[in-house]
């Protein structure tokens, strides 16, 4: 039988294998990752934990299909017709201009996935500070909670502009999905959360405090809610604009620069106009793609740049025709005419005012040189494929303008006039008199020649007589054109669904909500579709 | 040696031709006389041997014996009672006997007139030895699902990597050629698409040591070995749902001493042409009104950038040697191919050592074994061969446009993605060099007879070093400014494996049982560095000097480095039975842990058990039909079988520095979650029933087996979308779906024609496939998703190409069906209602399914032809009951994109009725039937007669043409394309064409 003991011990060696731990020892280890629970935050470590709220806001703003795009695609101003390179894109840019959106439509689907992105990393961070995770005391910690419920408020206003019936949710800890509220319900809490945070917010306005969501930024997202109060909740609030518009310019902190230009240049992070922006960097901070969209890919001669465009998007020319001629506005705010060729001096390209028809089904094909380019923000010499200017989310102008139309809603047109003229004078510099809007001007209609275009002609012209107000928003376009706002604009002087421009039909107000894209309906079963989609 | 390596690589190919065609020649010139030499021999011998030739294991005689004097023609055929009679030149001269289905015998005249022989049936019946997980069997135990190729059913002829061997040699395992780039491996797929997110590639186990397809050199493979079930697989537990395909290297027999020399050459051209304007047809065109621009040149790009024919040689030394009590192999292959492109080429050498030692009478068994393996090749950028953009840009460039000015500037248009093809290339230059060291050992202990104790240890080191630059003449610099480029990078990988086994093997009177335990410790760990930089005072560093460019200095380059590691660790046990050959059983179990899985789920547990009857053992069978029936057997087997996540860590809450945000003057890093954690993140699990029917018939002249077999997925990876809150993000990796994979195999070898002079050997395999995803939903995770999209035209056309539905099979095409052409050239649609509307008024609820990218059936059919001393294989292979979408006819069959060069078809009625008139889109016209018949490969060879030079023992030469005929209606350069993943049947436009290869070859032993 010793065999027979040879044979089992030969197997048994196997036996102990089994108990000795090195030998089953399963542990990962990370290298060149970070695992959570080697991580304890210091207060040393605030800087990098605030960062994620803000970074997504780059791509928000300026990124490929992004808010640019959900604010001007849908709206008078700016097109994106197909041309010979492409830009047909499976439909996406006609049905923007269109509204023909389903749920699965990118651009609000993108505006959606930031917000909640900066939501749900602001609850991850104040509830962080709040368990002492992230260890924080005395008045930093109540102005970072100030601030990081600010953003997450502003965030939310966004959402209540855009998607309208929105979750809220608040409590990080929470793992349930979120319950869906009203508008009217997400309205209440974006301004009470803004109201209540108000008196712990940061007031400093430098270089320490610029790109961060200050008690200014609070003020003007307070403002707009109550500027757009009749859309989001079908009560006018008027009156609640002023005192925060006022707040801001009574402040002393901010300036109408003389120049108009100064805070779109690529480094307008001096201007004394900006509010709130969103920094960007060609190398460090980038995503910035919105220049690459609208440029010829000759461009890059003309400006030497280190990228060749793809562009693309341009203006309505029955917009640009509403410029007045000594209006230097037009100038700063569009890529015109012959382009030169920055080496030689050779002609390169020549960009016309004029556009054949979105293309693909509704006409012939813009070609590469039809339509002029967004040029607002500086694009520079040796451009990369990203900028470093950074996106104005909030600035002076519009704080008086906001205060005008509140005034002129409110019955003191005369009060407004004098505000409006403010703005327009440095755009006027040489022929001051032109400035100058009286009250009676601001009751006046839109001149905006709005009606089907096609091959250079507006085809049964509808004007813009017949809307209220409709010079103020002329003005609106013509101080704040490729803003990222003439979608929420046009909406509140009620011309996003009666209107008809470009290949563009009247449609109806259930598109001034987009629907709930199709993955948060698809995932969280406590979500109904907006009504219409 | 790395400047010999690319010299004859790239420069000295022209002249190695020569040599080896004057080499040929001069083999020729020698082995002629001895060849002629051969009737007067038959005249001159005065010896008559005669006998009768029987089966050692029956007695019977043996008819149809073939019986010749070693290295001559002379000799016949034993008659019906197993006589013959042979007229012998000396007693010097060897007789051999052979005999398909028998062991060849060689007897030494000498001194013997009458000479009886006995045959043994040789050993490619039941007591084959075949390859299993964890050591051999004999064919006749085996109740799994087991395909075995041996070296002479080898595809021959250029061979890329140890899949393309056995291409067509057996079913359920598809293998195909799908790209003609030489540095790329042939695709492989088994029995179905079984996951969605997990990796799909078989496991490759090399002499017990796991690798890939082309670790060794093909010329230097022995045998393969294919586990196709589940039951078969289940010892290799989480690694095993794809198959596993073990490969055994050539190794010393008894008291040989060989030197074997192979070198083949073969030439390539493209497998057929697409047909693009030329300067004429431009020319043409623009008279006709059409807006295209005449530069006043005449420029074919394609052949600017393209070799005239490339060429590509292969070289394989072998020694053996076997003596007492050692033995060792040594093996030294180099191949250096050419691509069809310009600069395109791949050049790998392998040296392979193996030595085994025995000691203790056999009680200790010693094995070593090294293999090393270079490879380099011309990149194109970072970590691939060459760049097809260049391709793509050939294809459109304007054909009246030139290359060069006057002034020798390459001449650059500004027009969007398109590049001067000939500068692009041109201004490139790079280098990948691969290194591959794997060192094994094992030793045997045997303590008593049948009792083997052995332990495995084998550590293999991979290192690549990378890079690439582009000079300030190339477009980064003349459009994009960079003012040149390059690039480097480093990676490295390292397995360790550590195994110990015991096995043992008893008989209870007709009862016979194999035992088999086991351990297994696997760690692999990879690194990288990965850096690019620009702004270069000079072109004349290229890559090797990275630090000389601006760029990294002012913070605009990337620089990365990374390492991980994982870890796999299993215990197995296994155990056969057989009673009298007749009733079979096996079952085994494995329990593995990796380290990849989330802490609750490490550990995991794969069983199998299979059984078989052979039911012509039984006495039944034997008293009926036991003249001709050699083998009947049943087989069923069940099994279960895993796939690990692709990468480690991603059970695990992380966090990660990234992107930068701008705080108190400065942009710092933040800190975020990388990733949505999921703890209970385990193996997918298959599990697999198997029932199989094999015979064979006429001693072994027909043979067949059958498979049939369902696969069942659960517990499926797939990146769930998941709410925002609560999660972090908006996906996350989860064991949630199911898919089922059914199918039947067929495998069948005839022996039609077995004469002396001329044998004819044939065999075909059938296999089809039916797939479901059943679910993407389980108990934590519901989905109100009933499909998802994957695989995409890109720009312009932006579009997805496939869509997955729940109860559909997986590579379903998705998109408008076009039926029709208006009269404005624009696309009539036909909605899934049957309606037809202009392409314009449609919406995407109007898409349909267009096809299917995987082919339901699959089929192969090989010839072995011999006719004295010249043999020809014929491989055939086809597909059938699939669709390709043609993205060439997508992008270039459209008349109205005149900036880019483009099919002559595009001016072809569509319809019958005009020509078209529509933007680009991705419509059924483009997506056409992929069935093809390939006669595949013909190899004709021939077998020197070597009997009067006695340095020699044997000598063939060889012509072989691979990708020869395709029969197709397929409209795109080779209907065999991309057959895996979740988007198949995409015949991208940039794709590598595949090539039609002539080779040259010769094989020596000594």
């Amino acid at each position: 039988m010793r065999k027979l003991r040879i044979i089992i011990s030969s197997f048994l060696v196997l036996i102990p294998l089994v108990f000795t731990p090195s030998c089953t020892d399963l542990e990962e280890t990370m290298y060149s990752g970070l695992a959570a629970q080697d991580f304890q935050a210091t207060a040393d470590d605030l800087a990098s934990l605030l960062g994620p709220v803000y970074v997504p806001m780059r791509a928000m703003m300026m990124g490929w299909q992004g808010y640019f795009d959900v604010m001007e695609e849908p709206a008078d101003i700016v097109v994106t017709p197909a041309r010979p390179n492409g830009w047909y894109d499976g439909g996406t840019y006609h049905r923007m201009h269109r509204h023909e959106w389903t749920f699965t439509q990118w651009q609000p689907t993108n505006l959606w996935n930031n917000c909640w992105r900066i939501i749900n990393t602001a609850n991850r961070v104040i509830y962080q500070i709040e368990t002492d995770d992230i260890p924080l005391e005395g008045q930093i910690r109540s102005k970072t909670l100030a601030e990081l419920r600010g953003v997450r408020a502003w965030a939310y206003y966004i959402l209540v502009d855009s998607h309208g019936n929105v979750p809220i949710a608040t409590d990080f800890s929470d793992p349930d999905p979120p319950l869906q509220y009203t508008r009217q319900e997400v309205f209440n809490f974006v301004e009470s959360e803004l109201l209540a945070v108000l008196p712990d917010m940061e007031e400093e306005v430098s270089t320490a405090t610029y790109g961060r969501f200050t008690k200014w930024s609070a003020h003007m997202t307070l403002a707009k809610l109550y500027l757009n109060a009749q859309v989001y909740t079908g009560t006018p609030r008027w009156n609640d604009v002023v005192p925060h518009v006022d707040a801001v310019i009574n402040s002393g902190k901010f300036i109408l620069e003389p120049n108009y230009k100064t805070s779109f240049l690529t480094e307008n992070s001096g201007s004394g106009e900006i509010i709130w922006s969103v920094p960007y960097d060609d190398v460090l901070a980038t995503q910035w793609s919105q220049h690459m969209k609208t440029l010829n890919p000759n461009h890059r001669l003309v400006l030497n740049m280190e990228a060749q465009p793809w562009g693309g998007s341009c203006g309505v020319p029955p917009f640009i025709d509403t410029y007045d001629e000594d209006d230097t506005r037009k100038a700063d705010t569009w890529i015109m005419g012959p382009q030169y060729n920055y080496t030689t001096g050779e002609l390169v390209l020549t960009y016309d005012n004029y556009l054949p028809s979105m293309g693909g089904d509704y006409g012939p094909l813009a070609t590469m040189e039809n339509g002029y380019r967004l040029g607002k923000y500086e694009i520079r010499v040796g451009a990369r494929s990203s900028m470093s200017n950074d996106f104005v989310i909030f600035r002076y102008a519009d704080a008086l303008m906001m205060k005008a139309e509140a005034l002129l809603r409110s019955g003191n047109a005369e009060g407004a006039a004098t505000l409006v003229t403010q703005v327009r004078e440095r755009a006027f510099r040489d022929n001051p008199a032109k400035a100058v809007v009286t009250g009676a001007e601001l009751l006046e209609g839109s001149s905006y020649n709005y009606g089907w275009y096609l091959e250079g002609q507006v085809i049964n012209p509808e004007g813009g007589d017949d809307i209220q107000y409709g010079r103020f928003l002329d003005e609106l376009g013509w101080e704040f054109a490729l803003e990222a706002r003439r979608r929420q604009d046009l909406i509140r002087f009620g011309v996003f669904h009666t209107k008809t421009w470009m290949n563009h039909n009247p449609t109806n107000l259930t598109k001034a909500i987009f629907p709930i894209p199709e993955a948060a309906m698809l995932t969280n079963p406590n979500l109904q579709q907006n009504p219409g989609y | 040696m790395k400047d010999n390596f690319s010299e004859t690589g790239k420069i000295g190919t022209r002249r190695n031709w020569f040599l080896l065609l004057m080499g040929l020649g001069y083999l020729c010139s020698i082995f002629t006389p001895g060849f002629a030499s051969m009737h007067g021999q038959a005249m001159a011998q005065q010896i008559t041997v005669s006998g009768v030739v029987t089966d050692a294991s029956s007695g019977e005689s043996l008819p149809g014996v073939s019986v010749f004097l070693r290295g001559t023609n002379t000799g016949g055929v034993t008659d019906i009672n197993g006589r013959y009679t042979i007229n012998a030149g000396s007693a010097a001269d060897v007789l051999v006997f052979s005999f398909v289905g028998y062991d060849t015998q060689e007897i030494l005249v000498g001194n013997q007139r009458t000479l009886n022989v006995a045959l043994e049936p040789s050993v490619t019946a039941l007591d084959e030895i075949v390859v299993i997980g964890y050591g051999t069997q004999r064919r006749g135990d085996i109740t799994g699902s087991v395909s075995s190729v041996g070296q002479d059913d080898f595809q021959r002829g250029s061979v890329r990597d140890a899949a393309q061997l056995i291409q067509g040699r057996t079913a359920g395992l598809r293998v195909g050629v799908t790209s003609g780039d030489p540095t790329a491996s042939a695709q492989i797929s088994l029995r179905g698409i079984t996951t969605l997110r997990g990796d799909a590639s078989p496991l490759v186990i090399i002499d017990g040591v796991p690798g890939s397809l082309s670790t060794v050199a093909p010329e230097d493979i022995e045998a393969i070995d294919i586990l196709k079930d589940g039951a078969a697989a289940a010892i290799y537990g989480t690694r095993g749902t794809n198959g596993v395909i073990l490969i055994t290297t050539r190794r010393a027999k008894k008291d040989v001493s060989t030197i074997e020399f192979s070198s083949y050459l073969g030439i390539q051209s493209i497998a057929s042409q697409l047909e693009f304007l030329d300067a004429e047809d431009y020319r043409r065109l623009i008279g006709e009104g059409y807006g295209f621009i005449d530069h006043g040149y005449s420029t074919d790009w394609l052949s600017e950038v393209t070799r005239g024919n490339p060429v590509n040689h292969t070289h394989n030394l072998l020694l053996q040697g076997a003596s007492g009590n050692s033995d060792y192999t040594a093996s030294l292959n180099y191949r250096s191919w050419e691509g069809l492109f310009a600069k395109s080429d791949n050049n790998v050498m392998t040296l392979r050592l193996d030595a085994n030692h025995s000691m203790f009478n056999d009680k200790l068994r010693l094995n070593m074994n090294m293999i090393s393996r270079n490879q380099e090749f011309w990149t194109g950028g970072d970590g691939y061969s060459f760049n097809t953009y260049v391709y793509r840009q050939a294809l459109i460039r304007n054909p009246t446009d030139r290359p060069m000015d006057d002034d020798g500037n390459w001449i650059e248009r500004d027009i969007y993605f398109y590049d001067n093809p000939s500068a692009y290339l041109q201004e490139t230059d790079g280098l990948n060099e691969r290194r591959n060291l794997r060192m094994a050992g094992s030793a045997i202990f045997t303590p008593i007879k049948d009792l083997n104790m052995k332990l495995l240890v084998s550590r293999s080191a991979n290192t690549e070093l990378r890079g690439f630059a582009q000079t300030k003449r190339h477009v980064s610099t003349t459009k994009y400014g960079r003012n040149g480029f390059a690039s480097r990078g480093t990676s490295a990988s390292e397995d360790f494996l550590g195994e110990f086994t015991t096995d043992y093997r008893f008989e209870l009177g007709d009862h016979r049982f194999t035992a088999l335990g086991g351990y297994s410790f696997q760690e692999r760990m990879w690194e990288g560095f990965w850096m690019q930089n620009w702004d270069f005072p000079t072109d004349l560093y290229t890559y090797n000097n990275m630090g000389a460019g601006d760029a990294l200095t002012r913070g605009e380059a990337p620089i990365s480095s990374n390492k991980s590691s994982s870890r796999l660790i299993g215990f197995f046990g296994r155990v056969n039975y057989n009673y009298k050959d007749k009733y079979l059983l096996m079952a085994s179990l494995r329990r593995e842990g990796s380290s990849r899985f989330g802490a609750d789920h490490q550990w995991g547990t794969f069983p199998s058990v299979s059984a078989g009857w052979r039911i012509s053992h039984e006495p039944f069978m034997q008293d009926r039909f036991g003249e001709i029936l050699d083998n009947l057997m049943l087989r069923l087997g069940y099994g279960v079988t895993g796939i690990e996540p692709s990468s480690p860590y991603l059970s695990l809450t992380t966090l990660s520095y990234g992107d930068r945000f701008f705080y108190q003057g400065e942009w710092i890093q933040g800190l975020a979650p990388g990733q949505n954690p999921n703890p209970n993140l385990r193996w997918e699990q298959k599990e697999e029933v198997n029932l199989g029917l094999e015979f064979s018939l006429f001693n072994h002249r027909i043979g067949a087996s059958f498979d049939v077999y369902r696969r069942y997925t659960t517990d499926m990876l797939w990146n769930f979308t998941v709410p925002v809150p609560p999660f972090l993000y908006g996906s996350m990796l989860a064991n949630v779906g199911e898919v089922e994979n059914y199918g039947f195999e067929a495998f069948l070898t005839f022996v039609p024609v077995r004469t002396r002079d001329f044998q004819w050997k044939t065999n075909m395999s059938y296999s089809t496939n039916t797939n479901t995803l059943v679910t993407l939903s389980d108990d934590t995770f519901q989905t109100d998703y009933d499909f998802f999209y994957d695989g995409h035209t890109g720009e312009p056309v932006q579009e997805y190409t496939h869509r997955i539905e729940i109860g559909g099979p997986i590579g379903n095409f998705w998109g408008y069906k076009s039926v029709d052409i208006d009269d404005n050239g624009r696309w009539i649609i036909e909605k899934p209602d049957g309606t037809r509307v202009p392409m314009d008024q449609t919406t995407p609820d109007d898409k349909q399914i267009l096809g299917n990218g995987i082919p339901n059936h699959v089929v192969s059919w090989n010839h072995q032809f011999s006719y004295k001393r010249f043999d020809l294989d014929v491989s055939m292979r086809g597909a059938f009951g699939y669709q390709i979408l043609n993205f060439t006819r997508l992008y270039y069959e459209n008349p109205r994109v005149t900036q880019y060069n483009m099919l002559k078809s595009a001016f072809d009625d569509v319809y019958g009725k005009r020509v078209l008139n529509n933007d680009l889109a991705l419509v059924s016209h483009y997506i056409e039937n992929g069935d093809y018949w390939k006669i595949d490969n013909i190899a004709l060879g021939y077998n020197f007669n070597v009997q009067s030079i006695s340095a020699i023992s044997s000598a063939r030469v060889y012509v072989a043409a691979q990708n020869f005929i395709t029969i197709t209606g397929y409209k795109g350069i080779d209907p065999e394309v991309n057959f895996s993943g979740l988007s198949p049947g995409s015949d991208h436009r940039d794709k590598y064409p595949t090539t039609r290869t002539v080779t040259l070859g010769v094989n020596v032993r000594f």
